[in-house]
């Protein structure tokens, strides 16, 4: 591992472990049902309560619309695993917990985890892709119309749409970063189709992957109207020798005045250089 | 699976390259092109509505109406927003000079591409106040732009590098003259769309971001009157230059903004209030043409960047590919990433 990132890691980190901390103690009580419900069954979204009375568009479709962000530590690492210098333990958030690699792919995962100071393509600033942008540490905003979402994740300010509109996959489309979505709905769950991926993008910041050929299904459903429960089921038959599943619960940010800050990271590098200033005497 | 990412890179730098190249086809067609009067919205709407072939270039008006504030007689969302949502461009020129949007590059080492008409055939500066047409800049500011047109063909130094060829957002007034974009309205918000970063208006009157917080799209707090959607962008950082003449505005800088809507929500009209006293000997105006594009116009890789979706229905459903060079991360499509490796 490369020591001098490992300052700047925790630098980055430092926030949400104190965040992550507050919350869990503040929120434990509201919160353990569900995420243990969560945990231990494939579909909770299929098992959850649904309030009654959770916001709805004019159409009746459930309102995902504000701003979201978990509290998980799923973005340092999605299998189980103990404390260390760059990330909180965690019982992680794959089903059966750990991640079912192909053999040569669990090697490159290994290379990934070792190299995660440098590589990991979120340190750069790169698009999170998806699942990740979903758990990453930072909010994302959702605006619903009956015909899409468009996902603004304040990460890169990078914007994802989710079609409603009875659409299919375009049929011989470009890779994207945060693929192809499309959605329906199943009762008021919002199922959602993802493929044409390209293979840039990391799963989390402990280097597991995937290749081109990733295909997700979501599933979005209201715990009550301030939590969602996102359930994403992973397939890559080039990296994965079996689909498998990961829970996350969303919670809405309630804060006054909350809003999203682009968070351009990739231009830090050169924003020095612009706009002019008057030459110094 | 079936394109690479390097493909898109292709096509992105390709994007590029059509770019420079459409200048002088640009210009020629700007020659040929009859002067329009003030006052004729309809023949304008008219050749607007012709459809284009694929990647036919930038548009090219050389005059536009004028569009007054006053009542909103058009449709309204559920919430009493003016319904002005869809797929929106310029319709002057591209970001390839700000204050002569048919006139080319400044210094251009190609004769080829200089315009061959006379400026008064070609569309008005960007700034219509003052009547000059030229940004009021104080002396200093003033010779910065002029050294930045001088490098621009060779960027010997990394200041002479537009940020938008790094895939840098194109903030503001930019976004509105580079792709087109669409418009999206929610309760509390407008939201543009763009093809180079995203704008939330922000209508629900909470206070501004703490002034320290500066960003390349400001931070945007809107309202309507009537036809017209008012925006305050504060919190700038001053980075996203104008154009590729290299006018700006410094993080200490605030702009006014009215977007006002033609009666059927066809076109727009943006005047954005400048204001920066370091930089600036006085506000200036500009002023930003913007026409509408519908299911019955055809996608055209540029002002109209759609594409027609899959669905069993026959109905014309439009779709729109990832927003790529922002949200791409690197200098044209990763390009520069890529060969750092």
């Amino acid at each position: 591992m490369n020591t001098q990132s490992i300052p700047y890691a925790l630098h980055r980190r430092g926030l949400s472990i104190s965040l992550l901390l507050l919350s869990s103690v503040l929120m434990s009580s509201l919160v353990t049902a569900p995420v243990q419900a969560a945990g231990k069954k494939s579909a909770p979204a299929a098992t959850a309560k649904t309030d009654q009375k959770i916001p709805r568009l004019a159409n009746g479709k459930p309102d995902f619309s504000g701003i979201w962000q978990t509290t998980s530590a799923a973005d340092y690492d999605l299998e189980p695993h103990s404390n260390r210098k760059d990330a909180p333990p965690s019982a992680g958030i794959v089903d059966g917990g750990e991640i079912p690699y192909l053999p040569k792919a669990l090697e490159q995962k290994k290379k990934n985890f070792e190299a995660r100071a440098t590589d990991d393509p979120a340190l750069k600033g790169y698009t999170l892709g998806v699942p990740r942008g979903i758990y990453y540490p930072e909010p994302f905003q959702i605006f619903q119309r009956d015909k899409d979402l468009f996902l603004v994740h304040q990460f890169g300010h990078s914007v994802r749409t989710i079609y409603t509109n009875k659409t299919d996959h375009p049929e011989d489309p470009n890779d994207w970063w945060l693929g192809d979505s499309r959605g329906h709905w199943d009762g008021d769950t919002l199922v959602v189709d993802v493929r044409h991926f390209n293979d840039k993008t990391w799963l989390d910041h402990a280097g597991n992957f995937h290749s081109d050929a990733l295909h997700i299904v979501e599933k979005w459903q209201f715990l009550d109207n301030n939590t969602i429960a996102y359930n994403a089921t992973i397939e890559d038959p080039n990296v994965f020798s079996r689909p498998w599943t990961i829970n996350v619960v969303l919670y809405r940010h309630r804060e006054k005045n909350f809003q999203l800050i682009e968070d351009y990271r990739y231009t830090l590098d050169y924003d020095q250089y612009y706009p002019p200033k008057p030459d110094k005497k | 699976m079936k394109k690479t990412l390097h493909h898109r890179s292709l096509t992105v730098s390709g994007m590029m390259i059509a770019t420079l190249s459409l200048i002088s086809i640009n210009t020629i067609a700007a020659e040929e092109s009859k002067k329009q009067e003030d006052a004729k919205p309809a023949a304008t709407e008219q050749k607007a509505q012709t459809p284009n072939p694929a990647g036919s270039g930038i548009a090219k008006e050389t005059r536009f109406p004028n569009i007054a504030s006053g009542a909103w007689k058009g449709a309204k969302l559920p919430d009493g927003q003016p319904d002005i949502q869809g797929h929106w461009s310029n319709t002057i020129g591209n970001h390839n000079n700000f204050t002569d949007p048919q006139g080319g590059l400044p210094n251009d080492p190609n004769p080829n591409r200089a315009p061959k008409n006379a400026r008064e055939d070609r569309a008005p500066s960007r700034v219509s106040d003052p009547a000059d047409g030229q940004v009021p800049f104080q002396p200093w500011a003033a010779e910065k732009v002029k050294q930045f047109q001088a490098k621009f063909h060779d960027p010997t130094e990394p200041q002479f590098v537009e940020p938008l060829a790094r895939c840098a957002p194109a903030g503001v007034p930019k976004s509105l003259y580079w792709h087109g974009y669409e418009i999206a309205q929610y309760p509390d918000y407008v939201v543009f769309f763009f093809d180079s970063g995203s704008r939330i208006i922000h209508l629900d009157g909470k206070p501004h971001l703490p002034s320290n917080i500066k960003l390349w799209n400001g931070d945007s707090r809107g309202h309507w009157e009537g036809n017209t959607l008012v925006v305050d962008v504060d919190n700038h950082n001053g980075k996203a230059l104008f154009g590729r003449t290299g006018e700006f505005i410094s993080e200490n800088g605030k702009i006014q903004e009215r977007y006002i809507f033609n009666e059927d929500g066809t076109r727009f009209n943006y005047e954005g209030v400048f204001t920066d006293p370091t930089v600036y000997t006085r506000p200036f105006t500009v002023t930003i043409p913007a026409r509408k594009w519908t299911e019955k116009d055809t996608p055209n890789g540029w002002h109209f960047q759609t594409s027609i979706a899959t669905h069993s229905g026959k109905e014309i459903i439009l779709d729109h590919e990832e927003r790529i060079c922002s949200e791409n991360n690197g200098g044209f499509g990763l390009g520069a990433v890529e060969t750092k490796k």
